[in-house]
């Protein structure tokens, strides 16, 4: 049993992004009780304090994390202050939401490993425990091998796996889903039905909440660091689509978005056509075969398709970061070499931390002109409604914030091809819906935007076609203008949630 | 993978050998051949010495490795020889001056290529502590590991954000490109290293007790004689010393 007595938490003012100050996931006067073996699903918005709630479960606040702190967090009835973490990571396992850094070793086997090791449980032990969690959680598949040839999918599921080696009672999730596909996700549900039989308690942070359904027992509601809704599954579940709008949720299921308000027409005769594709990486089969595909110009495309179905690569071929990619890109007028496709796309990472170079956001815009005029770069700013941090270093801005001066720096270099890889993994509904308005004036500006993602919301707010790709190749291709195509490209994400329905 | 410095998975071809006997022999080999000593019977036994990186490559079916080794190392053996003396002037010098890096130096390479290329992150991690380093050192080594192929990834990641925003070398401003790719770079790492030591904290690493480790390491019949052949090599040495003074 956790039980929280009047818990307020606030991060040291320094090593908060200037824009992230005022909510900065703070926490405000949190009392609350959670039974063993229920499942929590903690939600609200970004910056209301979700995470730093899953931090006061396992111990990472006081024991990692610097602040103010008052009130006491108890587990199983012990004050976490007079607990150790080493103590604490008997009770709790962890699971983060980055799953490219959180594991401590290179193989699958020793991380599942890792725990017990730590616990200093005898070899033999710890070899049978790793093979029960291993059947238990579906993991045979997965052991020996290395990390780095995991999709993130399997990392997730890995990582959930090594806090299970340690055999605790509760289990703490920050947003696991962020980086997962519709059918890892699937999965993933999978695991955590595993975990719940079981009888573990399990509190989760999640901005996604389709895949949950039928999962969770509780909701706490947090709004500014408030605990501003308790509700039981049933209460959850009765909430008007308008009320969970209201208060900045995602969907509860897929089917209810076929009524999301539609992407603007932008029909366009001229296209974008992509010939006679191949790619491989060294030393490894084929991962792209594109006899001929198209997409229309100035307009909004989304590729979607599994992990692993080639989709970055594509993304990166087109861009022409790929040396050893083998075929054509031309539009109406001229067919375009790997060279000028660098400077005709310009790529949004999923990681925008890797593009931004400069001192000031206006520094950033600068560079990326061909000769520097100050006045046009305000005008971009002003768009993306950056103006007000022209002078703020872009490192110290939000997310979404970082985002939308690349996108700035893109308009700027006048490129009319602008890539987005997973802009949306992990953000909240509003601060997606603030990257499809992205996506729509980039397409309604004239310049062709071209969209990597898992979410279909996000999909049905800005994009007007279509590409599936499936195997490196392209399995279909289709307007979602008309109800058909938005029939069919919902059918596709809920059709991995049914496959998991059946072998339940 | 080539980005990774250890192996992270498991290779169960050719002779296993315990990491620690690997490094033993890393050192003698690096110690005898790279440091040179080619007095009396030691001529001879550095050949032994040279013959076990071949002998392990082509056993662990590492053929590539393996032929590449018989030639630079056997062509600069055969060029030394009998080529040398057939040639004069600064040709001579040239040769004499290349064969003779080369000779020195294959032996270490390619035994420190089969080490990393056979031996996983655990293993070695596993053998540092048999070998009882304390906790203060195999901790931070092992993290370096683990760390290194993702450094890469970031860097590899950052090259392509600025070749795409047509930032390159050649533009004048050799300082700013070295800051454009520096900052990003310390401000992921620094993020990816601080999400690992939470990851790390909440399984309980640096705990009061002492860490177990599934890696099963131990001596056999293998070691054994990869030992002796190494302890021959000292002893051999010492003999050669003793018997000159």
């Amino acid at each position: 049993m956790i039980e929280c007595q009047d818990v307020s938490f606030s991060y040291p003012a320094s090593t908060l992004p200037e824009s992230e100050r005022q909510a900065g996931g703070a926490l405000k006067h949190i009392s609350c009780t959670i039974e063993d073996g229920s499942f929590v699903l903690l939600c609200g918005t970004s910056g209301c304090g979700k995470t730093t709630m899953t931090r006061l479960f396992n111990g990472l606040i006081p024991h990692y994390h610097e602040g103010t702190y008052t009130g006491s967090v108890y587990l199983d009835g012990k004050d976490t202050r007079d607990l150790s973490l080493f103590d604490i990571s008997l009770k709790v396992g962890s699971v983060f939401q980055n799953p490219r850094s959180q594991f401590f070793n290179v193989d699958t086997t020793s991380e599942l490993a890792f725990g017990p090791e730590n616990h200093g449980i005898a070899e033999d032990l710890v070899r049978d425990r790793v093979k029960r969690v291993a059947a238990q959680l579906k993991l045979e598949p997965l052991l020996d091998r290395s990390i780095f040839s995991l999709s993130g999918g399997e990392k997730q599921k890995i990582a959930c796996g090594s806090a299970a080696a340690i055999d605790p009672d509760i289990y703490v999730l920050d947003e696991p889903s962020s980086n997962l596909d519709a059918y890892a996700i699937a999965d993933f549900r999978q695991l955590l039905f595993t975990l719940k039989s079981q009888g573990k308690t399990i509190i989760i942070s999640e901005h996604r909440l389709y895949y949950l359904s039928g999962l969770f027992d509780r909701v706490l509601y947090l709004k500014d660091g408030e605990i501003e809704g308790d509700y039981t599954a049933k209460e959850f579940c009765g909430l008007s689509a308008r009320q969970r709008d209201d208060m900045g949720l995602r969907p509860l299921d897929l089917a209810g978005l076929s009524e999301v308000e539609g992407t603007p027409q932008r029909m366009n005769e001229a296209v974008w056509t992509i010939k006679n594709v191949s790619f491989a990486y060294k030393h490894e089969p084929e991962t792209l075969h594109i006899t001929e595909t198209s997409f229309p110009s100035g307009s909004a495309t989304a590729i979607i398709g599994h992990n692993g179905a080639g989709k970055s690569t594509f993304a990166r071929c087109l861009c022409g970061l790929e040396k050893h990619f083998k075929g054509t890109v031309q539009d109406q007028s001229k067919t375009y070499s790997r060279k000028e496709r660098l400077k005709l796309c310009y790529m949004v990472m999923q990681d925008v931390n890797h593009q931004l170079f400069t001192e000031s956001v206006l520094d950033e815009i600068l560079l990326s002109m061909g000769t520097e005029d100050k006045q046009r770069a305000r005008e971009i700013l002003q768009e993306m409604d950056l103006l007000p941090y022209e002078d703020c270093h872009p490192m110290g801005l939000s997310g979404g914030q970082k985002q939308r001066v690349a996108v700035a720096s893109a308009i700027a270099s006048e490129r009319p091809l602008i890539l987005f890889d997973e802009p949306t993994s992990g953000l909240d509904l509003f601060h997606m819906r603030q990257v499809a308005n992205v996506v729509n004036q980039v397409a309604n500006t004239g310049r062709t935007a071209l969209v990597v993602t898992h979410d279909p919301e996000f999909i049905l707010r800005c994009c007007n076609y279509v590409l599936h790709l499936e195997n490196g190749q392209i399995q279909e291709s289709y307007s979602i203008e008309d109800s058909d195509g938005r029939e069919r490209l919902l059918k596709f994400f809920l059709s991995d949630m049914k496959k998991e329905v059946s072998t339940e | 993978m080539s980005r990774e410095l250890l192996a992270s998975q498991k290779n169960n071809r050719g002779i296993l050998l315990d990491p620690r006997t690997k490094l033993a022999v890393l050192i003698t080999i690096a110690v005898f051949i790279l440091g040179g000593s080619y007095e009396g019977i030691m001529q001879y036994y550095i050949i032994v010495l040279a013959a076990i990186p071949l002998l392990l490559l082509s056993t662990a079916r590492k053929w590539k490795g393996a032929v590449l080794y018989i030639l630079i190392f056997g062509g600069s053996l055969c060029l030394e020889m009998f080529g040398l003396s057939r040639l004069a002037g600064v040709a001579n010098y040239i040769a004499v001056a290349i064969v003779g890096i080369l000779l020195r130096f294959t032996p270490s390479v390619v035994m420190g290529y089969f080490v990393v290329t056979t031996t996983t992150v655990s293993e070695f991690v596993a053998a540092m502590e048999r070998l009882h380093l304390p906790q203060q050192i195999t901790i931070p080594m092992s993290v370096m590991f683990r760390f290194f192929p993702t450094v890469a990834e970031e860097w590899s990641a950052i090259g392509d954000a600025m070749r795409m925003r047509g930032v390159r070398f050649g533009g004048g401003k050799a300082g700013t490109i070295l800051e454009y790719r520096i900052v990003p770079m310390m401000i992921c790492s620094v993020k990816i290293g601080e999400e690992l030591s939470q990851a790390a904290l909440t399984r309980g690493l640096g705990g009061p007790v002492k860490r177990t480790n599934i890696c099963k390491l131990g001596f056999h019949v293998q070691d054994v004689i990869f030992l002796l052949i190494c302890l021959g090599a000292f002893a051999t040495q010492i003999y050669v010393l003793a018997a000159r003074g």
